[in-house]
């Protein structure tokens, strides 16, 4: 197994830094010994070693460029090299964000027109793109709602979330201390409309919604939910996560909502990178364009500037501008694309999805009849009643080279797996991910044993996962204190 | 051309199978009023040459910070990135990854991020650190978000001395709370004004928030800090910069409850600000309000070491509302690429970019104060960077950026006129900074 | 030879002259999954009825605890700190999780007897 880096530790004098034409003194000579440190423990292992370990560590994992990844909610899809490729040009990353409007205005072009492709595709007035993230820009929309009505003196202090939404949705709404009420969703997978009328009062200030929501479903009263809630002078908020498959279709403007997110990272291809990171470019109409975080980029005659002067402001959310690479990496790609290449996404991923959904169908429980849009969700209760959860179906596709699909989401479906097989994969490979689909679902009642102790060829077998969290082991602890000042040539 | 591998003939039996005669069909369920008529106003799709050409000119029209001779700081730093860290953060199966969800495919990165989080918590001296969050601002909002979840009381005290930026995210994020915010002043030192922040520590402040090194570049008296919060069972939360804890005594060792700030200082590009990620470590006694992820290390089936995402149940997936903190997507992949730099420089490495920075920071303040026009408004102790003082700065500033010298970084838009704080980094060389001098001393004969 | 009920979040409490014993549920223990962290309030706490006096933790959910009586905390189970798989294996035994003196006996009427509980579960799923 894979040695910690800390274990690999050669004491290998580092090379790369130029020494300074100076007589190089010690710390001390600058700082008082009180504020110095004594020791270090990094571990020094020299360059092969560096680069053996993090070679051998990239091949234990999967990802898109190795095979299928149908992660629902996620839109794995494939990421163009030339976003890469473009990102990492020179001109872009040597620059500092406060230098001088003079010297930014490549990237600050980008970023405006950047915003105006966003704004047609969405129908949103303006857009920020501070938000790191999709959760963060939820944030940002609430924060905006919450100013707006401080300054019209509104009383409303509740936002309203499916039960089916995304864990961030209720979480951003307590983070901008609001006060969350849940609406359920039909047997049909869709919001309750009679009880959403029955709880939207003048106290509401938001409903948060995705669309399709996180079934994959279609929210067909949509305009009767922007009736309802901006008939108490409330706004709809909508969750991007799920754009994927209405590009070139509708408009979230055109759809009721007031302040949306797009989740570069996932609609608009950016990597997803072990996790992060992404962007979450907020839009936002007429009404909120005032209350913008600062900066945003506006054009003067030729020139392109960092705008500070958003009279309502809600301040800002980080510290310089934005997560600028995803911006090139989405640039490039919608460049690409055009708006025919856009509508094709829409096409092919809700597609896709329906073909999964087709062929499984008779394996594996439906929640909900109604036509599903990019992504299908299952729920195995069929398959728990033979003692085989969703987890297990999981771990067992690992055997096949697929990543598992999302499980256990969205909460209202018992032993959920929701597949999200975006647009970039073609039927070639669906069928694999259908058959082994299959095949597992033959295999739970010839040897449920295999499938509850799967999966089998992965580079470690089921990880302990009660173990890391009552034997919490979070960090490496060295075991000795090695010596300061030991090969050390300054 | 949208990367679209489905063929007509996949597209056709496909259609069939699924039972719909177009793919328009797949949307006639949508409400008529919402689906455009007409295709989106956006131009074609450009092949890549096109596109590669079109960006790359936007590109030009940039002046990088490699055209000057450049003493830009304030928060984020032109360090040396050695070529091994870009390519070994370029490799697919980090790049083109996600968030390790499902343990067994993803052991490369849970232990890359495992052996981040130990980095830091190297660094920091304390027990515990997240699998990264957005950027420095951010995280230092989360802390003190943590602070306050934890003590439960309703008063936070700030100091004036940190990244403006910092401080105005801050408040944005707490805008939707009633906390109260008290600043405490500085003295002529550059530092804290501890006679008022005394004053200021009541039983309901629940935290202490400061920045050390802070933002004009001055090291705190962080033991004094930490005893003051102490008194009254108040928490600190200290912003720093990782790279200067190679020299800098563990934040532990003071005491200081949750340490955070921006980790782009190791081995990140500049990128307009735009390869940030936050970092953030606390003691064990707090590891259930911390945001973020967190990798544990624990066993498999067959007793080998393994890795995966633990204490799942404090993050917003599971609790909702009652999560530490929204975050879901976070920057793991600067926090690895920060993990590899780190491996590659070793504890040498790292020692010596600290070193020469802060060796190089000095010489140009003994240069800097040959200058007669130049005066300096504080005297604590300083890592790379401190405050100088000059007279109408704004058109001195000018004059330098002209002869394509960056002078450091203007204040008067944070409030401090007429000052400048001025950066050194180990990529900067003594001719660099004798040049700066002799046009100093050109400009004003 | 104590009253036993239950509440319907699912916590047990048996009551013996002046003192309760709480704890979950099986139905509880076995929704949760394996158990991995409970936090448990401080003795001499004093507690309202349905007030949240701790929280379980496992590797798919988290929950509050809530008491099912007013009282004030007079001890607490050390063992299931450590050890918190004790609450899965013996949730009304060994997996105990405070002790309370409580207040007012007449409180026994807002809760549930065995057999409503267990008509309680059968619904809710």
């Amino acid at each position: 197994m894979n040695k910690l880096i800390f274990e690999k530790d050669n004491k290998v004098p580092c090379s790369y830094i130029r020494k300074p034409d100076l007589d190089i003194k010690e710390p001390s000579n600058f700082i008082p010994r009180e504020f110095l440190r004594e020791t270090l423990n990094l571990p020094s292992p020299g360059e092969l070693e560096v680069v053996r370990h993090y070679t051998n560590l990239s091949e234990l994992n999967f990802c898109v460029d190795k095979n299928f990844y149908p992660l629902g909610s996620c839109t794995m899809k494939y990421n163009p090299k030339i976003n890469e490729e473009l990102a990492n040009l020179e001109n872009f990353l040597n620059i500092h964000p406060y230098q001088d409007n003079k010297d930014l205005q490549g990237t600050l072009e980008l970023i405006y027109n950047l915003e105006k492709i966003l704004c047609e595709i969405t129908g949103m007035s303006r857009f920020t793109f501070q938000p790191s993230s999709g959760a963060q820009g939820e944030l940002t929309g609430l924060l905006m709602i919450k100013k707006y009505n401080k300054i019209k003196k509104n009383k409303k202090y509740k936002v309203i979330v499916p039960t089916s939404s995304h864990g961030t949705n209720p979480a951003s709404i307590a983070m901008c201390g609001y006060e969350v009420v849940n609406v359920n969703t039909t047997k049909d997978g869709l919001v309750d409309i009679d009880e959403l009328k029955n709880i939207v009062d003048n106290s509401v200030a938001a409903m948060m919604l995705t669309n399709p929501n996180t079934l994959g479903l279609f929210e067909e009263d949509i305009l009767k939910i922007k009736d309802i809630i901006h008939n108490v002078g409330a706004f709809l908020y909508y969750d991007g996560a799920n754009f994927n498959a209405l590009l070139g279709i509708t408009k979230p403007s055109i759809m009721g909502f007031d302040i949306i997110h797009l989740n570069l990272h996932k609609t608009f291809s950016t990597p997803h990178g072990c996790g992060g990171p992404g962007l979450g470019a907020v839009g936002v109409s007429k009404e909120f364009v005032d209350f913008l975080p600062v900066p945003i980029v506006d054009k003067k005659g030729e020139n392109f500037y960092l705008n500070y002067k958003v009279r309502n402001t809600i301040g800002r959310i980080r510290s310089f501008i934005c997560n600028f690479s995803v911006l090139v990496k989405a640039y490039s790609y919608l460049l690409r694309l055009g708006s025919s290449g856009l509508l094709k996404i829409a096409y092919i991923a809700v597609l896709n999805a329906n073909y999964i959904k087709e062929r499984l169908k008779q394996y594996f429980e439906l929640p909900s009849e109604k036509p599903c849009m990019h992504e299908v969700v299952f729920s195995c209760k069929r398959q728990k009643e033979k003692g085989i959860t969703a987890l297990d179906i999981a771990k067992s596709l690992i055997d096949y080279g697929i990543h598992p699909p999302t499980i256990y989401f969205p909460l209202i479906v018992k032993e959920a797996i929701m597949i999200e097989p975006t647009e970039t994969e073609n039927k070639k490979t669906l069928d694999y991910f259908i058959d082994a689909m299959i095949k597992i679902n033959e295999e739970i009642d010839k040897d449920p044993n295999k499938i509850k102790n799967s999966p089998h060829k992965a580079p470690v077998r089921r990880v302990d996962e009660v173990k890391a969290a009552r034997e919490l082991d979070l960090a490496y602890k060295p075991k000795d204190v090695s010596n300061f000042c030991d090969n050390r040539d300054v | 051309m949208s990367y679209i591998l489905n063929t007509k003939e996949d597209i056709r039996e496909i259609l069939k199978i699924i039972g719909k005669n177009s793919l328009e069909d797949l949307f006639s369920h949508l409400p008529k009023e919402i689906v455009l008529d007409k295709s989106l106003n956006l131009n074609d799709g450009l092949s890549e040459q096109e596109v590669r050409e079109r960006i790359k000119n936007l590109s030009l029209k940039n002046k990088p910070i490699s055209e000057y001779n450049s003493f830009l700081g304030g928060g984020l730093y032109d360090h040396y990135i050695p070529s091994a860290v870009k390519y070994l953060s370029s490799l697919p199966e980090f790049v083109s990854a996600y968030t390790p969800y499902q343990a067994e495919c993803s052991q490369g990165i849970l232990q890359a991020i495992y052996e981040y989080q130990s980095y830091i918590c190297l660094l920091t001296g304390l027990d515990v650190s997240c699998a990264s969050l957005l950027d420095g601002a951010s995280s230092f909002a989360e802390g003190v978000l943590m602070a306050l979840r934890i003590n439960k009381r309703s008063e936070v005290i700030v100091s004036s001395l940190i990244h403006p930026e910092y401080e105005r995210t801050l408040r944005t994020y707490l805008s939707g709370f009633n906390f109260k915010i008290k600043k405490v002043g500085f003295t002529e030192n550059g530092t804290l004004n501890l006679k008022e922040l005394e004053n200021l520590i009541n039983k309901d402040t629940s935290l202490i928030a400061f920045q050390s090194p802070n933002f004009l570049g001055y090291i705190e008296d962080i033991e004094k800090i930490v005893c003051l919060a102490k008194n009254t069972g108040a928490l600190t939360v200290m912003i720093t910069n990782p790279l200067s804890l190679a020299i800098l005594k563990e934040p532990a060792k003071f005491g200081v409850d949750i340490v955070c700030g921006e980790g782009n200082v190791l081995g990140g590009d500049l990128n307009f600000g735009g390869s940030c990620f936050g970092f953030l470590a606390t003691k064990m006694e707090f590891v259930r309000q911390i945001p973020g992820r967190l990798v544990g290390r624990t066993t498999d089936l067959n007793g080998n070491t393994s890795f995966c995402l633990t204490l799942q149940a404090r993050e917003q997936h599971i609790r909702r509302e009652k999560a530490t903190s929204n975050i879901c997507s976070n920057s793991s992949f600067n926090a690895i690429r920060a993990a590899i730099y780190l491996s590659l420089l070793g504890k040498d490495g790292l020692y010596k970019v600290a070193l020469y920075s802060l060796n190089l920071a000095h010489y140009l303040y003994e240069r800097l104060k040959e200058i007669k026009y130049i005066s300096f408004p504080f005297s604590d102790y300083f890592f790379n960077e401190f405050t100088y003082k000059i007279s109408n700065s704004k058109s001195f500033f000018n004059k330098l950026y002209k002869k394509k010298i960056i002078p450091g970084l203007l204040l008067n838009k944070f409030n401090f006129s007429d000052c400048i704080l001025i950066s050194c980094t180990e990529k900067k060389t003594k001719e660099d900074i004798d040049n700066f001098i002799l046009t100093i001393k050109e400009i004003y004969e | 030879m104590g009253i036993l009920k239950f509440s319907k979040t699912h916590e047990w409490v048996l009551v013996e002259g002046n003192f309760a014993t709480i704890g979950i549920t099986d139905y509880a223990q076995k929704s949760l999954g394996d158990i991995v962290f409970v936090e448990l309030p401080e003795i001499g706490r004093k507690l309202k009825q349905n007030e949240q006096f701790g929280v379980v933790e496992s590797t798919k959910a988290a929950s509050e605890l809530y008491s099912p009586l007013s009282g004030e905390v007079i001890e607490v189970n050390k063992e299931i700190i450590n050890s918190p798989q004790l609450i899965n294996e013996d949730p009304f035994n060994k997996g105990w999780m405070i002790k309370i003196k409580i207040i007012n006996i007449k409180e026994l009427d807002n809760l549930l007897s065995e057999e409503e509980y267990k008509e309680f579960i059968k619904r809710e799923q």
